[in-house]
C-alpha cells in the first residue's frame, strides 16, 4: 500500500461529491418505490443500464457511432437529446416492468415480489447480453462532450521559490539545447552521433540539466493542491441540481406529489380517500425510471463509463446502499446518502485500495444497517401487533 | 399411540443407512466417464446445496440469497489445506483426506454462518436479503484480491472425483432436513417461518432459531464446496459469483419453498437443464425472441384462467393445457416469421440463453404459482397409495 498523497486528496472529495451526485438520481428511484410499494426494486440497476443504451443509441444516430465523422463535435444540443432519450428509454421501461412483471403479483407477500424482481434483473442483464450487440463493452465517444476545458482552483499555490530556481534554470537548459541541436546538425547523416565522445558529452550535460529543472518542478507540484473541475461535469452538477429541485416541487407542491406522499405513509387508507393507486404507483415507477435514465446518460457520457449489460449492477446496487445509508423512503436521505457513498468510494480509491471499491458499498450497508438500520434520516419503527 | 419400540425404530434406521451406502456404492460404480461423473458429482452438489438453502429459506424462512458465499469459504478451505498442510495426505490417501476436507469446510462455512448470521439475522426480509448479497460479493472480491488465495486466477487441488462421497452429503443433508422437521424442534422453526412475533410470543427463542437454521445450512453449504474443489480439481472466484446463488435460490423457489422433495428435483432439473443447453448451437436472433412472445402469451392465458374460471378440476386441467398449447403455437408462428424479418436473422450464441432460461422460470413462476411447483407439500408413501387409488393410513403427522 502506497503512503497516503494528502495533495490528492481535495481532488478525490470533489470526484467522489461528482459520482455521488449521479448515484443520488438513481438512490431517488429506489427510495421513491420503496417508499410506494415497499418493495425493493432490484431491476433498477437494469432501467438504468437500458438508459445508458438509449444514450449510446442516440448519441449513434446523432453521428458520433462506430465509423461516424472524426472531425465533428457534439453541441449542447447532442447531450440533450441524448439525455431525452435515455430518459424515455429507462421511462418506459420502468413502466412496462411495473405494469406487467410488479402490477399482477401485488397483492401476494412480499418475498413473491423481491424473486420476480431478482428474476427481472437477471432477465435483463442476461437478456441483453444475447440481445443487445452480442453484450460487449461499448462506450460513448468523448467526442460528444464539447465542454471538455477545466476550471482548476489553486488551493494552495506551487511553492514560489522551487518554481523561480526551476525557471532561473531555463536559459541553461536552452543553452545546452542550442549547443547539442548545432552539433547534432553538423554531424554526418546516418552516422551514429551520440557515440562519438563530444556528442556524447554534450547529450549527457543536456539530460542532467533537463533532470535538474524536472526535479525542482516535481517539487514545488509535490507542495501545490489544486482541484481541476471539468466544465463538463459542472454542468451535470447543475442539471442533477435542478432535477432535484424539481422533484422536490413536483413531490411537496403538485397533487400527485402529494398522492404519493399519502400513499406511502398508509398504502390502503390512501385507497379509500380515492387516490387511484395504480396511476400514483405507475407515475412513482415512471418518474425513479427517468431520474435513472438521466443518471445514466451523465454516468456515460461526462464519468466515460463503459456500458454492456451488466454494466447496471455496480451503480445500482452502490445507489441501493445509499438509499438505505439515508433511510430507505426517505428522499433526502437519499441524495445524502448517494454523496456519502461516492466520496467513500473515491476515498477507497485514493487510499489504494481500488480493488475493493466495489465491496465498499456492502461493507458501509451491512454496517449501517447492523447500527442505525432506520438510515441516517430514517427513524426506528417498532412493529406492532 | 403407539408404544415407542426401540429395537422397530433401530433396525429401520440401520436398515436404511445400509441400503443407502450400497445405493451409493453401486452408483459410484455405475457411473464410468471421466465426464460423466463430472456432472453427476454437480448435480449431487447442486442438491445439497439446494437442499440447504432450503431450510434457511423455505423452512425456516429467512430470505438468504448469498449461499454461494458459504459454498465458496468451503471450497477455498478445502483447497488451501489440501495445498499446504494436508499435502502428503491427499497425495496417499484420498478418499481419507476428501472425508476429513468436507468436515474442515463443514466447519470453516459454519463459523463463518455464525459469524454473518448472529448479527445479521435481526434483519428481516428484503434488507436480510440484500445483506446475504452484499455478504457474497465481498467473500468473492477478497477471494479475487488475497495472494494466498490464488487471486483471480484461483488455486488447484487434487482431482478426487467421487460420485460416492457426494451423493451421501446430498442423502445426509436431505435426512437432516426432514428429521428437524418430524421434531418439536422442527416445529419452532416452522413457526418462526410463519409469524415471528407470534412464535416469539409463544416462548420461541427467535435468535437460536434462526442462527441454528443459518449454521447447519452453511455447514452442509461448506461441505459441498470441499466436494466441489475435489469433483472440479481447481477453484476461482468466479465459480461463487452471484448467479450460483441466483441459481441455488431458483432451484428452491422452483421446487416449492419449505418442500424438500420438490427442492431436490427442482436441484436436478435445474441442474440437467443448462447443462444440455450447452449444445445449442447458433440460432437466428428472431426464434429466441418468438420463443419469448410465446411465454408471454402462455402466461397471460394462464392467468386469466386462475382468475375467471372456477370450474371442475378437469375442465381447469383442459383450460390450461390449452393456454400452454396456444403458446406453444404462437411460438411456432412467431419464431417462423421473425426470422423472415433481416434485422432478426443475425446468429446469436444458444449458450447465452442458459441464465435467462433460469430467470424467466422465476419470473413466470412468480406470476402463476408462487408457491412452487410442490408449495409445502412432500413426498410421502401415503401421498403414493392415494394416488394408487388405496384408502391412507392415518398418521399422526406433523402438518408440514
Amino acid at each position: 500500500m502506497a503512503a497516503l498523497d494528502f495533495t490528492t486528496l481535495p481532488q478525490q472529495l470533489v470526484n467522489g461529491f461528482l459520482l455521488g451526485a449521479i448515484y443520488a438520481l438513481v438512490a431517488l428511484g429506489y427510495t421513491m418505490v420503496y417508499g410506494v410499494l415497499k418493495l425493493i426494486n432490484f431491476a433498477h440497476g437494469e432501467v438504468f443500464m437500458l438508459g445508458s443504451y438509449g444514450a449510446m443509441f442516440a448519441s449513434w444516430m446523432l453521428g458520433f457511432g462506430p465509423g461516424g465523422n472524426d472531425a465533428s463535435t457534439g453541441s449542447w444540443v447532442t447531450l440533450l437529446l441524448m439525455l431525452l432519450a435515455a430518459m424515455l428509454v429507462s421511462g418506459s421501461a420502468g413502466f412496462l416492468i411495473e405494469r406487467f412483471a410488479y402490477r399482477p403479483i401485488r397483492n401476494h407477500p412480499r418475498i413473491a415480489s423481491l424473486i420476480t424482481a431478482i428474476g427481472l434483473s437477471l432477465l435483463l442483464q442476461y437478456g441483453g447480453q444475447a440481445f443487445l450487440l452480442e453484450g460487449k463493452k461499448q462506450a460513448i465517444t468523448s467526442k460528444v462532450n464539447p465542454f471538455t476545458n477545466d476550471f482548476v482552483f489553486d488551493l494552495k499555490k506551487p511553492d514560489v521559490g522551487k518554481v523561480q530556481q526551476a525557471a532561473a534554470l531555463q536559459p541553461e537548459v536552452d543553452t545546452a539545447q542550442k549547443l547539442f541541436d548545432e552539433r547534432l546538425k553538423t554531424s554526418e547523416p546516418g552516422g551514429v552521433f551520440n557515440l562519438t565522445p563530444d556528442g556524447d558529452k554534450l547529450n549527457k550535460a543536456l539530460a542532467a540539466m533537463k533532470e535538474k529543472q524536472n526535479a525542482l518542478i516535481k517539487e514545488s507540484n509535490a507542495s501545490a493542491v489544486s482541484i481541476h473541475l471539468p466544465k463538463g461535469k459542472l454542468i451535470m452538477l447543475v442539471t442533477t441540481i435542478g432535477f432535484m429541485i424539481g422533484l422536490w416541487y413536483l413531490v411537496m407542491k403538485t397533487r400527485m406529489g402529494r398522492a404519493m406522499r399519502a400513499v406511502s405513509v398508509d398504502f390502503n387508507a390512501s385507497s379509500l380517500m380515492g387516490i387511484n393507486l395504480n396511476t400514483v404507483i405507475t407515475f412513482t415507477f415512471i418518474l425513479g425510471s427517468v431520474l435513472a435514465g438521466a443518471g445514466a446518460m451523465m454516468y456515460s457520457t461526462f464519468q466515460s463509463a463503459p456500458i454492456d449489460p451488466f454494466s447496471g449492477m455496480a451503480p445500482g446496487v452502490k445507489a441501493f446502499v445509499a438509499a438505505v445509508l439515508g433511510g430507505i423512503g426517505n428522499i433526502p436521505g437519499a441524495v445524502l446518502g448517494a454523496i456519502l457513498m461516492g466520496i467513500a468510494e473515491n476515498l477507497v480509491t485514493w487510499a489504494g485500495y481500488s480493488s475493493y471499491r466495489d465491496a465498499i458499498a456492502f461493507v458501509i450497508l451491512i454496517a449501517v444497517l447492523l447500527f442505525r438500520p432506520g438510515g441516517l434520516l430514517g427513524s426506528n419503527k417498532v412493529e406492532k401487533v | 399411540m403407539k408404544e415407542f419400540q426401540f429395537g422397530k425404530w433401530f433396525s429401520v434406521r440401520l436398515l436404511s443407512f445400509v441400503v443407502v451406502l450400497v445405493v451409493c456404492f453401486l452408483l459410484d460404480r455405475l457411473v464410468q466417464g471421466s465426464y460423466s461423473r463430472f456432472l453427476f458429482c454437480l448435480a449431487g452438489i447442486y442438491v445439497t446445496l439446494a437442499v440447504s438453502l432450503n431450510l434457511i429459506n423455505g423452512i425456516t424462512g429467512q430470505f438468504s440469497i448469498g449461499h454461494a458465499a458459504f459454498y465458496q469459504i468451503g471450497a477455498y478451505t478445502g483447497a488451501v489445506l489440501a495445498a499446504n498442510k494436508f499435502s502428503n495426505l491427499a497425495a496417499t490417501k484420498p478418499f481419507l483426506w476428501l472425508f476429513l476436507s468436507v468436515i474442515f469446510g463443514a466447519i470453516a462455512a459454519g463459523i463463518a454462518g455464525f459469524v454473518v448470521g448472529l448479527p445479521s439475522l435481526r434483519l428481516r426480509g428484503d434488507y436480510l436479503a440484500v445483506v446475504t448479497l452484499g455478504i457474497g460479493e465481498i467473500v468473492t472480491i477478497i477471494a479475487k484480491n488475497q495472494p494466498v488465495l490464488g487471486e483471480a486466477y484461483g488455486l488447484s487441488a487434487v482431482k478426487i472425483q467421487s460420485v460416492f462421497f457426494v451423493l451421501v452429503l446430498a442423502v445426509i443433508c436431505i435426512a437432516v432436513s426432514r428429521n428437524l422437521l418430524k421434531t418439536a424442534h422442527g416445529l419452532s422453526f416452522l413457526a418462526v417461518r410463519e409469524d415471528e412475533i407470534a412464535s416469539s410470543a409463544m416462548g420461541v427463542n427467535l435468535t437460536k432459531i434462526k442462527v441454528t437454521a443459518f449454521v447447519i445450512g452453511s455447514c452442509f453449504a461448506g461441505a459441498a464446496g470441499a466436494l466441489y474443489t475435489h469433483t472440479k480439481g481447481f477453484v476461482s472466484p468466479t465459480d461463487f459469483s452471484m448467479d450460483v446463488s441466483f441459481l441455488i435460490l431458483t432451484m428452491v423457489v422452483l421446487g416449492g419453498t419449505g418442500s424438500i422433495t420438490g427442492t431436490t428435483i427442482a436441484a436436478v432439473t435445474l441442474f440437467v437443464i443448462p447443462e444440455w443447453m450447452r449444445n445449442i448451437p447458433y440460432v437466428q436472433m428472431g426464434t429466441p425472441l418468438g420463443v419469448g412472445i410465446g411465454i408471454i402469451a402462455a402466461v397471460v392465458l394462464l392467468r386469466k384462467v386462475q382468475e375467471k374460471f372456477h370450474g371442475s378440476g378437469s375442465k381447469r386441467l383442459g383450460f390450461n393445457l390449452g393456454s400452454i398449447a396456444v403458446g406453444g403455437i404462437v411460438a411456432f408462428v412467431m419464431a417462423k416469421v421473425l426470422v423472415m424479418i433481416p434485422a432478426l436473422q443475425s446468429m446469436v450464441n444458444g449458450q447465452l440463453f442458459r441464465m435467462p432460461v433460469l430467470a424467466i422460470t422465476l419470473v413466470v413462476l412468480m406470476l402463476l404459482r408462487p408457491q412452487g411447483i410442490f408449495g409445502h407439500h412432500e413426498f410421502s408413501w401415503s401421498w403414493v397409495q392415494k394416488l394408487l387409488g388405496k384408502k391412507p393410513v392415518q398418521e399422526a403427522e406433523v402438518a408440514v
